[in-house]
């Protein structure tokens, strides 16, 4: 799948509105063989921090943004860094190893301003699944807590970039009444475009995702 | 930020008595420092952990909170006091508290229990014809929503409802980072949400039921 297709995809796979489906909305996204530890769950978490980190470190020094929208995403980079920050520390203090940086390929998304925020938006919503889709495998309710804190700021992020861009408020800015879980395939299938060489996809990164 | 610098230092709020804005502008306190707390991430234990009544006592909380929410987004819709972007903006917000009264209504049904009836509510005069004092109260109450959320992560035991919460709580999210968009405040208050105990939230609250 090509990063175009990822991003034409994107509004295929987060429905646009889910209603009142939240009665049906469960961890069963998230099948039982996703994940075997907090470790994991937290290793895999942290994969798609580094995506996003890295994605704002190089889009933030692209220059693209001015006034109000480069505040906002300097704010949005540095948030992402405190979430590697804390899970690479979590993952310590449970006696884990953390995954290293996967390496990266952005291609052109930092062409623009546009191409910039709507990977941005894919990224953001990418990872409000993510956290969705797998918090019912975590047993620590510390953890727990600061997964789903971190799913709440991934929610900002989304909605403040769709915003930036002027989307449509449903289905662009909003998701709906109700924020739709992902599965891991779902999400390696959608992330894997950006994780750069086959040296990534054997690393230790991609091979946790 | 004060509403000061917000509004061009035209009165936003005006409660019934001192005790109630004193109440209300606590709560903008504690919304900070619940989100500093967070920084801190991991390390600290779950500050949500408190006595909880199960999970029904837990979803008739929410309930109660998606009423209020429910009912200030119908009343400002309504208000004429927001046009173009701002209205399109928060119409679906008002859509979704709707959906979340529903939908909590009835899991708790489903779940064997007995959703509570709406309160009677009340706001400061102006809410929903000034447009700074409708969206300054609608901010506040998105925050106070994601905190009252999150403060009951780790205590809801059911995993499915636990689910339900979550993503409802998402949405919480999006609605408060674009209500502080909006009113020039900052999206992006912590890294982390903040969390809030029952008490806090309700305690808060309090100025706007009547009964």
């Amino acid at each position: 799948m090509d990063r175009r297709i990822f991003l034409k995809g994107s509004a295929a796979v987060i429905p646009a509105s889910v209603g009142l489906q939240m009665l049906s909305t469960r961890f069963a996204y998230a099948q039982s063989a996703d994940f075997g530890s907090d470790e994991d769950v937290l290793n895999y978490a942290l994969t798609l921090e580094f995506l996003e980190s890295e994605f704002y470190r190089q889009g933030n020094g692209a220059g693209l943004l001015s006034g109000k929208e480069a505040e906002y995403a300097k704010t949005i980079g540095a948030d992402e860094d405190a979430h590697v920050a804390a899970i690479t520390d979590t993952i310590m203090k449970i006696g884990g190893t953390p995954v290293e940086a996967p390496g990266v390929d952005f291609g052109e998304a930092f062409a623009s301003r546009e191409s910039f925020l709507e990977t941005a938006h894919v990224f953001e919503n990418l990872g409000v699944g993510a956290y969705l889709g797998a918090a019912g495998f975590i047993q620590n309710k510390d953890i727990l807590q600061a997964a789903a804190g971190i799913f709440g700021v991934e929610a900002r992020h989304a909605a403040v970039i769709g915003n930036m861009l002027g989307l449509e408020p449903e289905g662009g800015v909003y998701m709906g009444s109700t924020e739709t879980a992902q599965d891991k395939a779902a999400v390696l299938e959608a992330a894997t475009p950006f994780l750069a060489g086959a040296g990534a996809m054997t690393g230790g990164a991609a091979a946790t995702l | 930020m004060t509403n000061k610098e917000i509004f061009n230092g035209e009165a936003v709020m005006s409660f019934d008595n001192e005790h109630d804005r004193r109440n209300f502008l606590k709560w903008a306190g504690i919304v900070g420092v619940g989100s500093s707390l967070a920084v801190a991430g991991f390390s600290r234990g779950s500050v949500s952990a408190q006595a909880g009544g199960g999970d029904i006592d837990i979803l008739n909380y929410a309930l109660t909170l998606e009423y209020l929410e429910a009912d200030f987004y119908n009343q400002g819709v309504d208000g004429g006091a927001l046009s173009g972007r701002e209205l399109a903006l928060v119409t679906p917000i008002r859509d979704h508290e709707d959906a979340h009264v529903a939908a909590l209504t009835s899991t708790i049904s489903d779940l064997g229990g007995t959703p509570v009836k709406s309160p009677k509510f009340k706001y400061p005069e102006g809410t929903f014809t000034k447009k700074a004092a409708f969206l300054e109260t609608a901010s506040v109450f998105e925050e106070l929503g994601v905190t009252a959320y999150h403060g009951q992560v780790t205590l809801i035991k059911n995993v499915d409802i636990l689910a339900a919460a979550a993503a409802i709580a998402g949405v919480e999210s999006r609605h408060a980072a674009i209500l502080a968009d909006l009113i020039g405040g900052n999206p992006f208050p912590a890294p982390v949400e903040g969390t809030a105990t029952m008490k806090q939230v309700l305690e808060a609250a309090t100025p706007f039921i009547k009964s």
